[in-house]
């Protein structure tokens, strides 16, 4: 069984009379320890798939499994205790709670554990130092820089261990060379401490250092490669960005 | 997750620090409103209320106008039900509503000390009883005259010598000044020799308050004057009884005032949610709890009113503690004093109010469109 399987996913919105139906009986599967892309128009639904995966929106209707637990089936309390332990979201803008420092941002999702103290700081640690801001610990997000913020959105994602991290365009307001430094980031992530990652981006590059390429048009997947209607998309130029 | 509840208010802390002392200042109001309604309330119910009687001269109001024979407490003492009189002469600066009232009674200092429920915190009982115009002095007209032992204290005609300072179990007579009966009634302007403005009538235990009261006027009416004989609290009620109507109106002030802190600090906590409702929506995002976010509000306004109602409370009591305020009307007053009841109630009423205000909020952010609110920019 996949980590994630989405099963028959519809999720449309209404505005007004109209209906939009971004998925359309979608079904996904993210083995774990994949780092999956997924790109696609814009308006295509990438970013409420993401968020039907970590269960901060509804499907109308189908099924999404993560690590075994039907997320669909959760109220809102159990989702959130849920997310708590099992998933880790990146925002496309960091989202820190700015009255907080680098550091308590890092540690708000382990206050949700049960950890004693000297775990939980060991956890905090542990984070900033993989995005390599162990000096900036007692940094307000407004002292740091755009790129800065953005890692420590990451150290926060992935401080409580979770299966699964999602990102929304995590690179989609920084700079071309801050971007490469969260994209080395993210795949030391996956590859050194084995997190399943799924991130949207409309970056051929960040694309790129996924070990699996998805992308979304018209509400069914394409798996990048497969399909004629890629071939309008620029080539992939591989191992770009290397440890 | 108490530091980012502080944090966030420290981060507003103009906002904060006005929702405070907006919070203090009805808080203030609210105990001194409490405190008056308190002094009247224990006037006119308690023991010393209930289980004495007061002969007054009938029809009469002022302690100048009532003129009664010393000698009907001779009279009085002999209707089954009494078990003392002590009859005394009341001289007062002002007859009208006021609030720096001076109320003489004079009587029988080796009755005073027997049955008044007084203790002198200075001074001493001997010299009260040996000196002619030696008098003691309420703890509250002490605090608000600033008297203290060995001190001369003139008003109008009357110039006394400070024989020490008591402290009392019914707060209103702590508003009074004793002297010795005899100095009063001599008094220039008095002209009372023989006569005196009442007599407070000490019952026995088994003794029905309103059937002796009846007896007493009954027997006096053969008198040269007639009496009116009533409870001491009903007594001194219908002698204040316009700061009666007056201060059952004050109560109204006292919930205006929680009225005006649970809309201030809903206002505030409001806002404070309103302007942070994404970040609401990403702590759900990150697993906490609707029920928690919850928590997170209510702890906000809570401690935003609870900061500031305790210390406009404590501030109240200080005020009433070193004030010594009282309200008074016809030789009769009101004490207002500080007291736990009020403390505890203050407190009591801004943990509610602070829960209430914070009700509205945190539901808002529990219920959070997540998906929405992160969309936003
Ligand atoms: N809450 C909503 N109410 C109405 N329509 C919505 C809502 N959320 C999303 N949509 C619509 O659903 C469609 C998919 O939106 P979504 O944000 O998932 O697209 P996306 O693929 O992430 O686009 P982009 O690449 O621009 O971020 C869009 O047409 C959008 O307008
Ligand atoms: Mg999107």
């Amino acid at each position: 069984m996949a980590l994630v399987e989405l099963r028959g996913v519809s999720k449309s919105f209404s505005k007004g009379d109209e209906t939009i139906t971004p998925l359309d009986n979608v079904d996904m599967d993210i083995e774990s320890g994949e780092f999956v892309s997924l790109m696609g128009p814009s308006g295509t639904g990438k970013s409420t798939l993401l968020n039907l995966v970590s269960g901060i929106d509804r499907v109308d209707s189908g099924t999404i499994t993560v690590a075994g637990t039907e997320v669909t089936k959760l109220s809102r309390s159990r989702l959130a205790d849920w997310r708590a332990a099992n998933l880790g979201y990146i925002f496309q803008t960091h989202n820190l709670i700015p009255v907080l420092t680098a550091y308590e941002n890092v540690e708000l999702p382990t206050l949700l554990l049960k950890l004693s103290s000297a775990q939980r700081r060991q956890r905090v640690e542990l984070a900033l130092e993989a995005v390599g801001l162990s000096d900036r610990a007692d940094h307000y997000p407004r002292q740091l820089s755009g790129g800065q913020e953005q890692r420590v959105g990451i150290a926060r994602a992935i401080v409580a261990h979770p299966k699964v991290v999602v990102a929304d365009e995590p690179t989609g307001s920084l700079d071309t060379e801050t971007s490469e430094q969260v994209q080395v980031l993210l795949q030391r992530l996956n590859k050194e401490l084995d997190i399943t990652m799924l991130i949207v981006t409309h970056d051929t590059d960040v694309a790129q250092i996924a070990s699996r390429q998805l992308v979304l048009d018209r509400g069914k997947f394409l798996e990048k490669g497969d399909e004629g209607s890629m071939s309008s998309q620029p080539q992939p130029t591989p191992h770009l960005f290397q440890q | 997750m108490i530091a980012y509840v502080l944090k966030t208010l420290w981060r507003h802390r103009t906002r904060t620090l006005l929702t405070v002392t907006g919070a203090a200042v009805a808080m203030f109001v609210f105990c001194f409103v409490g405190s008056v309604q308190e002094g009247l309330h224990r006037l006119t119910n308690g023991a010393d209320a209930d289980r004495s009687l007061i002969v007054f001269q009938e029809n009469r109001f002022c302690p100048t106008s009532s003129r009664l024979p010393e000698d009907y407490s001779r009279k009085i003492k002999e209707v089954p039900g009494v078990r003392d009189v002590m009859p005394i002469q009341v001289w007062t600066n002002n007859c009208r509503a006021s609030l720096d009232i001076v109320v003489f009674n004079g009587a029988d200092p080796e009755q005073i000390q027997r049955s008044r429920p007084i203790k002198l915190t200075s001074g001493d009982w001997s010299q009260f009883k040996s000196q002619r115009d030696a008098a003691i002095v309420g703890r509250n007209v002490a605090q608000r005259r600033g008297l203290k032992t060995g001190d001369q204290f003139s008003i109008g005609e009357i110039s006394v010598k400070v024989a020490g300072v008591f402290e009392s179990t019914v707060p209103s007579e702590e508003n009074l000044i004793y002297t010795s009966l005899a100095f009063l009634q001599y008094t220039r302007g008095l002209d009372a020799a023989g006569l005196v403005t009442q007599h407070e009538v000490m019952l026995t235990d088994d003794a029905e308050p309103d059937r002796v009261a009846a007896e007493i006027d009954e027997m006096l009416r053969s008198g040269s004057v007639a009496t009116k004989t009533r409870r001491k609290g009903a007594f001194q009620a219908s002698t204040l009884s316009d700061l009666v109507d007056l201060i059952g109106f004050a109560h109204w002030l006292g919930y205006a005032c929680v009225g005006l802190v649970l809309s201030l600090v809903a206002t505030t906590t409001v806002m404070s949610v309103q302007d942070r409702i994404k970040e609401y929506a990403v702590l759900q995002t990150i697993g906490v709890r609707p029920a928690r976010a919850m928590r997170l509000v209510l702890a906000e306004s809570t401690l935003l009113c609870l900061v500031g109602g305790v210390a406009g409370t404590m501030l109240a009591l200080a005020a009433l503690g070193i004030g010594g305020f009282a309200i008074g009307a016809e030789g009769a007053t009101i004490a207002f004093r500080p007291s736990l009841g009020l403390a505890v109630s203050g407190t009591i009423v801004s943990l509610i109010v602070g829960v209430a205000a914070g009700l509205a909020p945190a539901i808002q952010a529990a219920t959070v469109p997540i998906v929405n609110s992160l969309r936003q920019a």
